[in-house]
């Protein structure tokens, strides 16, 4: 008796809106809330659907809104009446089964936590570990072809050709002899020239380029000075910096990039973050070259000090604020210079170019200002 | 007389036509403030990973709030869908960045900076994406149980796109409202609701005609710098009504009245905003940098000095934490108002005709994946 007492007002037809799915048509149905939710239009067989299948959708407020994982899956009931709404949640024990909870959010914080962790951790270990190991695999034609198209793009910037004056470019020649038979690199490939720029500047490409513009020819006061620099950049090829800093530049801000995504304003984060980490390995990289071209020096019987001395004429005092410490891809050229000179030695090799052939080489883009 | 007869005895009188109808939002504000702040502070925490799932939650707001002749609209995309699809788009994308990264090797040792071209060629390929973005969109679109859903090809709008955008650069950008009309029509007439199809209607010439002394009063602009919100605010918004007018799908149209300085509002609120916040930001750098100086009782020149990092450490972190503040408290304004609010301003003014002939439409169309919204999150040209 009592079970069929409550089952009455249960059973009672109440209105809902229907979309089955299958067409737009606003159905006005109504419900009976029995052993199933069944759904009746006017006329028509009624749909039923298992408490257990319905889910909750998205919904405007007021409205509870149904699905049925059984029923097409944009079948849709809407119900407006909040009494009935109720007493449908309370029967739908797997409603909110599909709602982001909680412990959702949680797992995708611990998840993303955990990528970023692993990228960083990439970035900081893997990524110079990957370039340090594959740089001296890259084949030589491959890194001969880089060379040559940033060797292109160099001569776009600094001029067209390189300075040609035959007494110069003879000096030039020795000169740059005698340090690549000091330093050991038997790169036969190895070209070096002088670009007609007043930039004071040198620089190394991959595949064993290495030029020197003429605004540091002028500045440089004596040979060493030249040769000083020269080595520099010769440790550079040794090392085959280039490759690797193109492998680890590729690779960390491919990583970074990947990690910040599009948080507005990343672009500030990416950039500061990759000008930090960058900074720092390509800090290594040429202390690493200053510690070659202080042996190469050495091996000469000449001091590594003059060359830090035309750094510094260059440069000046560098020290900034903390901050561009931190960012600056070299080291300070006065580090440069303590360190320079405390490997400063009485020369015990002879001259590297002679007064004449210094002079030549001074002159190798011709006497007329760039 | 006989005829009355052989009428179908299903047939009705045709009722009047129904007058022109409002499209309603019911959107919280606070309640989508809440959404936006949560979302960003969690997209803070997980170092932007969240973003698949905030921007599935804001398009969840935003539809559901939006009823057509009384029924809401649903969206049925989700957090993950994106998230895979944006790792399957980076797994194509890496190797065409390598790709290109070669390809360039070869054009530059040819001929200096001849590569630069090359990026067209990742212009072309957002252009799809953007299509292909709308579709997954459009398919998580439902509305009375009806899904909406597009074909058409991709590469096609893109080709169309790219010619089009020659166009435009070439005429100065006089031939921007063709190249508007031209790829809505591309786009709208490739939409689909269920069985009813759609159309745009807008022609360039309108829409020139409505903005062609903005095109031209552009240089002042660059001149007087405050002009330019207005100038924007006019263009979009003049953009926006001619768009909704060309609408139609099957037998229903959209028109709008949208005012042309509807959203003069909308962007000096956020150059409100964002003046407030830089001013709070330097103070806050201000105050954090006394505050170091005399906790430390290291002096100001040394904070910012040489060859101590180590002292200015602390400065350091409290500038990042800054930066974050300011990160989140922008990305809060820009979706309150450059999404939301912009919104409901839109719909507010919208008029929908001829509904009936959306009252029986039978579903259809397929879903799509998510790979497009992926390469638009990787290329960045990711729309709504």
């Amino acid at each position: 008796m009592s079970e069929l007492l409550t089952e009455v007002p249960a059973q009672s037809a109440k209105p809902a809106i229907f979309f089955d799915g299958v067409s737009s048509r606003r159905r006005q149905v109504t419900l009976t809330l029995g052993d199933a939710l069944e759904i009746a239009e006017d006329g028509e067989a009624p749909v039923r659907w298992a408490y257990a299948d319905i889910r909750r959708a998205d919904s405007p407020a007021g409205v509870l809104r149904l699905a049925s994982t059984s029923a097409p899956p944009l079948a849709r009931l809407e119900v407006r009446d909040a009494a009935l709404a109720a007493d449908l949640t309370a029967r739908c024990l797997r409603l909110d089964e599909r709602q982001t909870t909680r412990r959702g959010v949680a797992r995708i914080v611990g998840w993303s936590v955990a990528a970023a962790v692993s990228i960083v951790c990439v970035v900081l270990f893997g990524v110079p570990l990957a370039a340090d190991r594959l740089a001296p695999l890259v084949p030589k034609p491959i890194e001969r072809r880089i060379g040559d198209a940033s060797e292109v793009q160099v001569k776009t910037i600094f001029g067209r050709s390189a300075c040609e004056d035959p007494a110069g470019k003879a000096a030039f020649t020795k000169l740059v002899n005698r340090l690549r038979d000091a330093a050991g690199l038997d790169d036969d490939s190895m070209t070096a020239g002088v670009l007609p720029s007043s930039v004071p500047n040198a620089f190394a490409l991959p595949g064993g380029k290495v030029f020197v513009l003429k605004g540091l020819l002028d500045k440089a006061e004596s040979p060493d000075e030249l040769a000083g620099i020269l080595a520099h950049e010769l440790g550079h090829l040794k090392h085959h910096d280039n490759m690797r800093g193109l492998i680890y530049n590729g690779g960390t801000s491919f990583l970074i990039g990947l990690l910040f995504g599009d948080v507005t304003g990343s672009s500030a984060v990416i950039f500061a973050s990759r000008s930090v980490v960058e900074a720092s390995y390509s800090r290594e990289a040429e202390t690493g070259a200053d510690t070659f071209a202080i042996d190469v020096m050495h091996a000469l019987g000449r001091s590594p000090k003059p060359a830090a001395e035309l750094m510094f004429r260059i440069t000046g005092k560098e020290g900034g604020s903390g901050l561009m410490t931190i960012l600056a891809s070299h080291p300070l050229t006065e580090d440069r210079l303590a360190r320079m000179t405390k490997e400063d030695r009485p020369a015990s090799g002879p001259p590297l170019l002679t007064d004449k052939e210094w002079r030549a080489l001074k002159a190798i883009c011709g006497s007329g200002k760039v | 007389m006989n005829d009355m007869q052989w009428a179908p005895t299903g047939s009705e009188p045709i009722p009047p036509p129904l007058p022109p109808m409002r499209v309603d939002f019911t959107g919280s504000r606070p309640e989508f403030r809440k959404l936006v702040t949560r979302g960003a502070m969690l997209e803070l925490v997980t170092f932007g990973f969240y973003r698949f799932w905030l921007v599935t939650d804001i398009r969840r707001h935003l539809w559901t709030n939006t009823a057509i002749d009384g029924d809401a609209a649903e969206y049925t995309g989700r957090g993950k869908e994106l998230l895979v699809g944006f790792l399957f788009a980076l797994a194509i994308l890496v190797p065409i960045y390598l790709a290109y990264f070669l390809v360039g090797i070869e054009f530059e040792r040819w001929q200096g900076f001849a590569s630069a071209p090359l990026f067209i060629a990742f212009y072309a390929f957002g252009q799809f994406a953007i299509f292909r973005a709308r579709r997954y969109r459009l398919t998580r679109t439902a509305w009375r149980g009806v899904r909406f859903w597009m074909d058409g090809s991709g590469w096609a709008y893109s080709f169309r796109a790219m010619l089009w955008g020659l166009l435009v650069f070439l005429t100065l950008g006089l031939a921007l409202p063709w190249r508007e009309a031209a790829l809505e029509r591309y786009k709208m007439q490739h939409t689909h609701y269920g069985d009813l199809t759609g159309d745009f209607e807008g022609d360039g010439w309108t829409f020139f005609k409505r903005g062609w002394w903005l095109w031209l009063l552009s240089p002042i602009v660059l001149v007087i710098f405050p002009l330019a919100p207005f100038f924007y605010a006019e263009f979009k918004a003049r953009e926006w009504r001619w768009w909704l007018d060309g609408i139609r799908i099957g037998g229903v149209s959209l028109s709008s009245r949208l005012p042309h300085d509807a959203f003069y509002g909308l962007y000096w609120k956020v150059i409100g905003w964002w003046l407030l916040l830089s001013m709070a930001f330097a103070a806050y750098l201000g105050g954090a940098t006394m505050l170091v100086v005399t906790l430390s009782g290291v002096p100001v020149e040394e904070v910012f000095g040489p060859d101590n990092a180590a002292k200015s450490i602390p400065m350091l972190v409290m500038m990042v934490i800054g930066y974050f503040a300011l990160a989140l408290a922008v990305n809060i304004i820009m979706r309150v108002y450059l999404q939301r609010d912009l919104w409901a301003k839109v719909l507010e003014n919208v008029e929908v005709h001829n509904i009936a002939a959306a009252a029986d439409v039978r579903g259809s169309g397929e879903l799509a994946g998510a790979l497009g919204e992926g390469f638009a999150d990787g290329l960045d040209v990711a729309g709504f």
